[in-house]
């Protein structure tokens, strides 16, 4: 019994992780046509931490509610990467909290949706895009859940780039020190930044150390697989921990349009003409692939 | 007698104290800076009470992080830590956002005196003057410091509030001699001479104009209080006809209530002549208390008094 149970749940995991991947596979191609749209965005960033960000939000991980954002004791996610608004916004849509065809007006002309999310956009709890701010904010929501008593996780998501700002590591020793059980700090380690790779000019490894020496538990996950990143996720939901957490998420900057991956000029670029192309047909083929 | 005559920074926090004790979403932040009464936060109510350590960075984002889920924040650190340190985090997490939290500075101007221009806080008004949704406060004396610490009711979005470690003698006697939400006080009326006057220069205005009316010079003197948003027309309604205004803080001359007057006044047709009385554009070297400072930089009573004689007799 226990075993055809056992292999009941792993086809059940299986289907749903089929689902994810076109649900991350049809994201990528809605963040592609917003930034080709506005020729604005950061396409690769937002490749990099897709299936991090499909996990939180349709791998039931997040309590978050699209027709009512405010909902006092939803889960708060924070993306202190915020150059990865165009993943965000494109899932926030899709789940309901303020109409699709606001993200045809991305980064144009008098719409709400910039390259960075602000707080006034519903489903978004913080104004980011300056790096190295959320994890303090995250810990003082994580901080005023406990002191009032609240059920609710905060989830945190960096770019391990982000993690060269002191003021990541101020937080850090501080959510140890109150022991923010209820606070999860993922690090989307992609090894690019903006303009270069990190370990040829300012090396954050070993990322999981630094994070285990300032109190934190912490454990590094292939970031790309929804089979880990669930596991890891859900272990977390039912543990009872006496320390926050990380999650050291290695990932594949670009991931999913192979001239992209890997290539720090892509950064802040969005393609055109034959690359477009390819990156269209790149994620085309998936979409097939996963049918 | 009264706690706040016990100084600027202590009334201010004794009477956050005993506002704590009543509210338990008062939470104090500081950044390993301390108060005397702090002390009866740590002990009778710990949990209203944090020590982020040496990370004014920090401070600010677990301000901003708290007042999401409604408390009432104050953050504490001497002037420059609280308002250069952080900046960028003030910025964004709490101008941005428009969030509730007060960040409370202390030693404004030359108040640190001794411990050197690290300390000072000289450019602090010309910061937080820059930032949309930024509210400035920079009391007089202790009631008014006493006052502002039980004003939290109404507020909307993040303020500074400017503070001495002393700031006495008084200038009020009574709360009911000022109007917190009109921005400033009239505390003496010319038609010759105005010195608008923010934080302890108040007081020395207030002997300035002692001074020079021994001297058949006619001056008012107003509290400017409340630097931002400024009671820009209630300020213009008051001075408007004086034939000539100064401009009195402790702060450098770049930035501060006389470069946001001259904004003012700028845009009218005929205006008082006008004179700036600050500290000049440059680190100070040397050291000396507070007075010896004050006199270094021509801010003592007796400087400030001759120096508006000469300038009168010029215009």
């Amino acid at each position: 019994m226990a075993e055809e149970k056992t292999i009941k749940d792993k086809n059940i995991l299986n289907e749903e992780i089929k689902s994810l991947k076109g649900k991350a596979n049809r994201l990528r191609k809605k963040v592609l046509e917003m930034a080709v749209n506005a020729g604005a965005g950061h396409v690769a960033p937002s490749f990099s931490c897709m299936e991090i960000l499909v996990s939180l939000y349709y791998g039931g991980i997040l309590r978050v509610n699209g027709k009512d954002h405010n909902w006092p004791d939803r889960d708060r996610f924070i993306l202190s990467k915020g150059h990865a608004a165009p993943a965000l916004y494109a899932i926030l849509a899709d789940l309901g909290f303020f109409p699709k065809s606001d993200l045809d007006g991305f980064a144009k002309n008098g719409n709400r949706l910039g390259c960075h999310p602000e707080n006034s956009t519903p489903g978004v709890e913080a104004f980011t895009g300056s790096l190295g701010h959320g994890l303090s904010i995250g810990a003082g929501l994580a901080l005023g859940a406990k002191l009032d008593k609240k059920g609710y996780s905060t989830v945190v998501l960096m770019g391990d780039g982000e993690c060269h700002e002191g003021s990541v590591w101020e937080a850090a020793m501080f959510a140890a020190q109150y022991k923010l059980n209820n606070l999860i700090a993922i690090v989307d380690h992609n090894g690019l930044s903006a303009t270069g790779i990190l370990e040829q000019y300012l090396s954050v490894s070993p990322l999981q150390n630094k994070w285990e020496a300032f109190g934190w538990d912490a454990i590094s996950v292939q970031g790309h697989s929804f089979a880990e990143l669930l596991h890891v996720l859900r272990v977390n939901a039912k543990q009872k921990r006496s320390k926050p957490l990380a999650i050291i998420a290695l990932t594949t900057k670009g991931k999913g349009v192979s001239f992209m991956e890997n290539s720090p000029i892509w950064h802040y670029r969005v393609p055109i003409g034959e690359q477009l192309d390819i990156a269209r047909r790149e994620l085309n083929q998936e979409s097939e692939d996963l049918q | 007698m009264s706690h706040w005559t016990a100084g600027m920074r202590d009334s201010f926090f004794q009477s956050l104290y005993e506002e704590a004790k009543k509210n338990r979403n008062i939470i104090l932040i500081t950044s390993d800076t301390g108060a005397i009464c702090h002390d009866e936060f740590k002990e009778k109510i710990p949990y209203q009470y944090i020590n982020v350590g040496i990370a004014e960075q920090n401070m600010i984002g677990i301000a901003s992080g708290l007042a999401q889920t409604g408390k009432i924040v104050y953050v504490y650190a001497i002037v420059p830590f609280a308002t250069m340190r952080c900046y960028e985090q003030i910025r964004v997490d709490l101008c941005c956002m428009n969030l509730p939290v007060s960040i409370v500075g202390i030693g404004a101007g030359l108040d640190y005196s001794t411990l050197g221009a690290t300390h000072h806080g000289t450019e602090d008004i010309a910061l937080m003057r820059s930032l949309p949704n930024m509210e400035i406060y920079s009391p007089a004396d202790g009631l008014m410091a006493d006052l502002l610490a039980r004003q939290y009711d109404n507020q909307s979005g993040p303020r500074y509030i400017r503070l001495d470690r002393e700031g006495l003698p008084l200038v009020y006697e009574e709360e009911s001699e000022f109007d917190l939400s009109r921005g400033f006080s009239v505390l003496s009326k010319s038609k010759q001479l105005y010195i608008v006057a923010t934080g302890r220069m108040v007081y020395s205005a207030l002997q300035v104009a002692k001074k020079l009316s021994s001297q058949s010079i006619e001056v008012g003197v107003i509290d400017l209080f409340r630097i931002k948003p400024m009671n820009k027309e209630g300020l213009w309604g008051v001075v408007k006809d004086a034939k000539c205004l100064v401009t009195l803080e402790e702060h450098f001359v770049t930035g501060g209530i006389g470069t946001a007057i001259s904004e003012l006044i700028a845009v009218q047709k005929k205006t008082p002549s006008f004179k700036v009385i600050g500290i000049p554009d440059q680190f100070c070297e040397i050291y000396g208390d507070r007075n010896d400072l004050q006199k270094l930089y021509n801010l003592d009573v007796s400087s400030i008094s001759k120096s508006i004689k000469i300038w009168l007799k010029n215009i």
